[in-house]
């Protein structure tokens, strides 16, 4: 599996009246199991940027290449379903199954694997509508190991969460780096990023991806943000 | 919904078409003309007595008629609700219904026979729906379906406009009376022929429906997560459309307008079968074809004169919405 590389890419929309919206150019090269955290204040454009690397969204200029197949998982509570935890999981494979009009037996038990793996095989059965926020993001995390793609596109994995569903979620994403995919999470749990591989920031007019010691500096984390960090601005925990 | 729903899907669609069968078998042996079932099996085969054999010849095609309309709507609604996600979607949502109704009319003022108005409503229905996937498509809103619910409502006023101005146009004494009729819906007019005629297309549009399986299942959850989910999401939606407009306008061509089946029927499968496209559809459309046929037959019951099928659907199907919904929301 070779990495993900984006060349000069601008993500953006363009909006009639020119009030267009565009991010600066961004170059970049993920390694296959690598985890990068997308870190940026409210309407920066991490959504723009991670809906345009999975193809959601045309590119305004530049290239993605992209190593396989790419999957996005929109925020905790956007997804609504109400069919079974295990038949949304087994969704994951609804891109191989070309002209049989149901699921193979392979495929649910891919997906009662991917649940238990994730400890979460007593909701198979439940639907998804009646699941907590963190139930519901850890039963489409392990949608995305039955997927198997190669880029994992997550957009605010951890928001809505409490702290032990936070951390199963992260405990789940670094699973599914370990195994050679890319996952690309944006996050405003600045200890999320810390502990990340790399952190992309996205400010008001650049785009930077660095180590983490660095983007999380007090001072980055001032352009950032506008705000003076001993720790972490939403939890008060240290970084890096 | 209980651990044993994903197993029971089949099953349970298979119990709610035998059942719809075990209806039509008892419709058929009561009432005017009644045969007992297995003369009447016999007579299936042509080696009945001919009582039995007058009787499927009168009644079975009207019979036939109200079970392919039921079972049409029912699982043209169960594929609209489905692909909206919305519990309130049936099957005029596009504006099959009024377009189906106004070319009907239109036919009717026209003085076109039988077939020409059936014809007449089926091109009407698809046409309308044709025209609000098109209106739609104009627009640019992030998630097309609210798109397409409100350009099914323009598309379903301006019909409905249309229908307006054909009922004025019309002879009051000789023409609109056959155009109200026409309107508040009847199994009465099918004759062999057109119950197979309108077969055809009801059985194109279910087997789209069915083939699409999970694949409306993820088409439910939106255009983007279904293109992350590696499926070609725009052509798959307009197939599914498609197929259930079409199941619409037979429908409609057939019986005129007869409302609440679509809404119902799919409600009442879904406390049986859940959720999963793969059993809510066929489960709905057995349920559909079993309360045509008890509305049918209830049509007939009340002395000589019929009470039009639109009617009697919507005065039992209403209340037995709400009873479904108070029961349903108690439960959950």
């Amino acid at each position: 599996m070779s990495g993900l590389v984006l060349e000069a890419l601008v993500a953006g929309r363009v909006a009639r009246g020119g009030a267009d919206f565009r991010l600066p150019p961004l170059d970049l090269a993920a390694r296959p199991g690598e985890v990068i955290a997308l870190i940026g204040p409210n309407g920066a454009g991490k959504t723009t940027l991670l809906k345009t690397v999975a193809g959601l969204i045309p590119p305004l200029a530049g290239r993605v290449s992209r190593p396989g197949p790419v999957a996005y998982l929109p925020p905790p509570g956007a997804v609504s379903a109400g069919f079974s935890a295990l038949h949304l999981a087994a969704l994951g494979r609804a891109g191989r199954r070309r002209w049989s009009p149901g699921l193979a037996p392979e495929d649910i038990e891919a997906a009662r694997a991917a649940l238990a793996r994730l400890e979460v095989a007593d909701l198979a059965d439940r639907p998804f509508d009646r699941l907590s926020s963190g139930q519901q993001q850890l039963v489409l995390i392990a949608r995305l190991f039955v997927q198997d793609a190669a880029v994992c596109l997550l957009d605010e994995p951890l928001a809505l969460l409490d702290p032990a569903h936070a951390q199963a979620v992260e405990a789940a994403i670094r699973a599914l780096a370990a195994e050679g995919r890319i996952v690309l999470a944006s996050s405003h749990h600045l200890p999320f990023a810390a502990r990340a591989d790399r952190v992309l920031a996205i400010g008001p007019d650049w785009i930077e991806a660095a180590a983490p010691a660095h983007a999380l500096s007090p001072d980055r984390v001032r352009a950032l943000f506008g705000v003076e960090t001993p720790g972490c601005p939403c939890c008060g925990q240290a970084l890096s | 919904m209980d651990p044993l729903t994903r197993q029971r899907g089949p099953a349970a669609s298979l119990v709610l078409a035998l059942l719809a069968l075990a209806g039509a078998a008892t419709v058929l042996a009561t009432g005017p003309l009644a045969a007992p079932p297995e003369a009447l099996i016999a007579a299936l085969f042509g080696e009945g007595p001919p009582e039995a054999e007058l009787a499927l010849a009168l009644r079975g095609p009207r019979l036939l008629a109200a079970m392919t309309c039921g079972a049409a709507l029912a699982g043209a609604g169960a594929g609209f609700q489905i692909l909206f996600r919305n519990p309130l979607a049936s099957p005029d949502l596009l504006g099959v219904t009024s377009g189906a109704g106004f070319g009907a009319a239109l036919a009717l003022l026209l003085g076109a026979g039988v077939f020409l108005t059936q014809s007449a409503a089926f091109a009407g229905g698809l046409h309308a729906g044709a025209l609000a996937v098109a209106c739609a498509a104009l627009t640019r809103s992030g998630d097309g379906r609210l798109a397409l619910i409100l350009c099914g409502i323009v598309v379903g006023a301006l019909a409905t406009a249309g229908l307006g101005v054909v009922v004025i146009a019309a002879e009051p004494y000789s023409q609109l009376p056959s155009i109200t009729w026409w309107l508040l819906g009847s199994f009465t007019r099918a004759t062999g022929a057109e119950a197979v005629l309108a077969l055809a297309p009801v059985a194109l549009g279910a087997a789209i429906l069915l083939a699409l399986g999970f694949r409306l299942d993820v088409l439910s959850l939106g255009d983007e997560q279904a293109r992350s989910l590696g499926l070609r999401a725009t052509p798959l939606r307009l197939l599914a459309l498609a197929a259930a407009a079409l199941m619409t306008s037979a429908a409609v061509a057939v019986a005129g307008v007869v409302g609440w089946i679509g809404l119902l029927a799919p409600h009442a499968a879904r406390r049986v079968v859940g959720e999963r496209a793969g059993a809510l559809i066929p489960a709905s459309m057995a349920v559909g074809a079993l309360f045509a046929l008890l509305i049918d037959r209830l049509s007939t019951a009340f002395g000589p004169v019929e009470i039009p099928v639109g009617l009697l659907s919507a005065a039992v199907g209403a209340p037995a919405f709400l009873i479904l919904f108070v029961v349903t929301s108690r439960r959950a």
